[in-house]
């Protein structure tokens, strides 16, 4: 009679099956948690990389203004252009129509953090031009 | 009738025909010895070796003797023979109940037949009733039947390894069912296991890829560093995207013939145009197309020259 009751073990059985299930509840909710916080830090670091890319990369953005400012078609207009760690300013006291609405043409086209730009006409062809852009 | 055997173990001889409820301390072992009103037996020669194989065939052996019932088996051998037995479990626990006894304090139970062998006088069990062998079989006879008969006494009997485990709801389910019940809890139970660890292991796996995210994609150590990265440059793409959507609108601004654009500054989140030989009547015509944009911004009219501000 000393025997292990046969209900107990059923018992037993049925609790641990109700304790797995609700682990096994929990365990797969985790995981729904840790997939939308994967796909969360996924589509945060995509859009930070790409909008770095395009705001942060200090060398991609140096080359490209240095490349819009070698046209011969700015020569002219005597840039005084400041280079510093974190921005670079250019300034004209006086720049042709054809070499300003070459040169914000392209600033405007591409993806520059523009700070401070102030185009004033000084008469009919010229214009004062003062920009910063930063990165 | 109970016959008490050893005071520091008691040994019950327990009997339908003489129950009365008993008294024994809460943590004292009994032992059984059922009255032979409590079980089917039968000897038998069997071309069988082991009592496992006769166990087999229990159910077969009585099925043509026993009444309707849920009964249980148990054989064991002497010599060349089998001593096999039937009995309701239901039964005998229902004879403890009676008695007063739990069957926890129940350490074991014997068939009397196994225990009282050698008797050459009648034994009386009860009032009525008296056990004596007959062929081996220790059968039940009327007392009247006797001519002689001694009292029970069960004191010089060493019990045998002869015993039966009830179960205890065996009448409510069968073994074969809880068997078969467990054993398919049982697997259910492993196989919620092994999907806990798969999805664990799932749960590491996306982990691990999420950490090779920030390599990857050389991000800060905490998402909240990389959120304000994010929000300050959006802010930034936001707003560049509107300077150049604005500039666009005043360089497309269809204007008088003596009108121009003398100025256009952008600074502090601020852009600032002015147009030049602008009067109260043509500056209508200016901010009409202004508003006709959706362009939120203030204005001013100073000497003919219209001075238009736009927050970013």
């Amino acid at each position: 009679m000393n025997n292990i009751n046969p209900l107990h073990i059923g018992a037993l059985l049925i609790v641990t099956l109700i304790f797995s299930l609700f682990e096994l509840h929990g365990t797969k909710n985790r995981l729904e948690d840790a997939k939308q916080e994967y796909r969360s830090v996924e589509k945060i670091a995509i859009e930070v990389n790409s909008i770095k890319k395009v705001y942060a990369d200090k060398n991609k953005i140096r080359n490209s203004i240095s490349r819009i400012l070698k046209q011969p078609l700015l020569k002219p207009a005597q840039l005084n252009i400041k280079r510093s760690k974190e921005s670079i300013k250019i300034e004209s006291k006086s720049i042709n129509s054809i070499a300003l609405n070459s040169l914000i043409g392209k600033v405007l086209n591409g993806s520059f953090n523009i700070t401070e730009l102030k185009i004033k006409k000084i008469d009919k062809e010229n214009a004062s031009l003062k920009m910063e852009i930063k990165w | 009738m109970f016959t008490k055997f050893k005071k520091s173990s008691i040994t019950l001889f327990l009997d339908p025909s003489s129950i009365q409820e008993i008294s024994i301390e809460t943590n004292k072992k009994i032992d059984i010895v059922l009255s032979p009103s409590l079980y089917w037996v039968k000897k038998l020669s069997l071309p069988v070796k082991s009592v496992r194989e006769v166990k087999k065939l229990l159910e077969s052996i009585f099925e043509d003797t026993l009444l309707d019932g849920d009964y249980s088996y148990s054989a064991y051998k002497k010599g060349n023979d089998f001593f096999v037995f039937a009995y309701e479990d239901k039964k005998i626990l229902e004879q403890l109940t009676k008695a007063g006894i739990s069957p926890s304090n129940v350490s074991s139970i014997h068939f009397a037949q196994s225990e009282i062998e050698d008797i050459e006088i009648p034994l009386k069990i009860n009032n009525t009733q008296s056990i004596y062998i007959k062929d081996d079989i220790l059968i039940v006879v009327p007392t009247a039947w006797l001519s002689e008969s001694e009292e029970l006494n069960l004191d010089n009997i060493k019990l045998s390894k002869h015993t039966i485990k009830l179960q205890q709801y065996g009448h409510i389910v069968k073994n074969s069912s809880l068997y078969k019940i467990g054993t398919i809890l049982s697997i259910l139970i492993i196989i919620i296991i092994v999907e806990i660890f798969i999805t664990s292991s799932k749960i590491s796996t996306i982990e691990d890829k999420k950490e090779k995210l920030f390599t990857k994609y050389r991000l800060q150590p905490t998402m909240i560093q990389n959120k304000s990265t994010l929000k300050k440059y959006t802010k930034i793409y936001k707003r560049q995207t509107k300077l150049r959507k604005y500039i666009s609108y005043f360089l497309t601004l269809k204007l008088k013939n003596d009108q121009k654009i003398d100025t256009i500054s952008y600074k502090e989140k601020k852009l600032n145009v002015k147009i030049s030989a602008t009067t109260q009547n043509n500056m209508n015509s200016i901010l009409s197309q202004l508003d006709a944009k959706n362009l939120t911004y203030t204005k001013s009219l100073k000497n003919n020259t219209l001075y238009i501000e736009v927050n970013l």
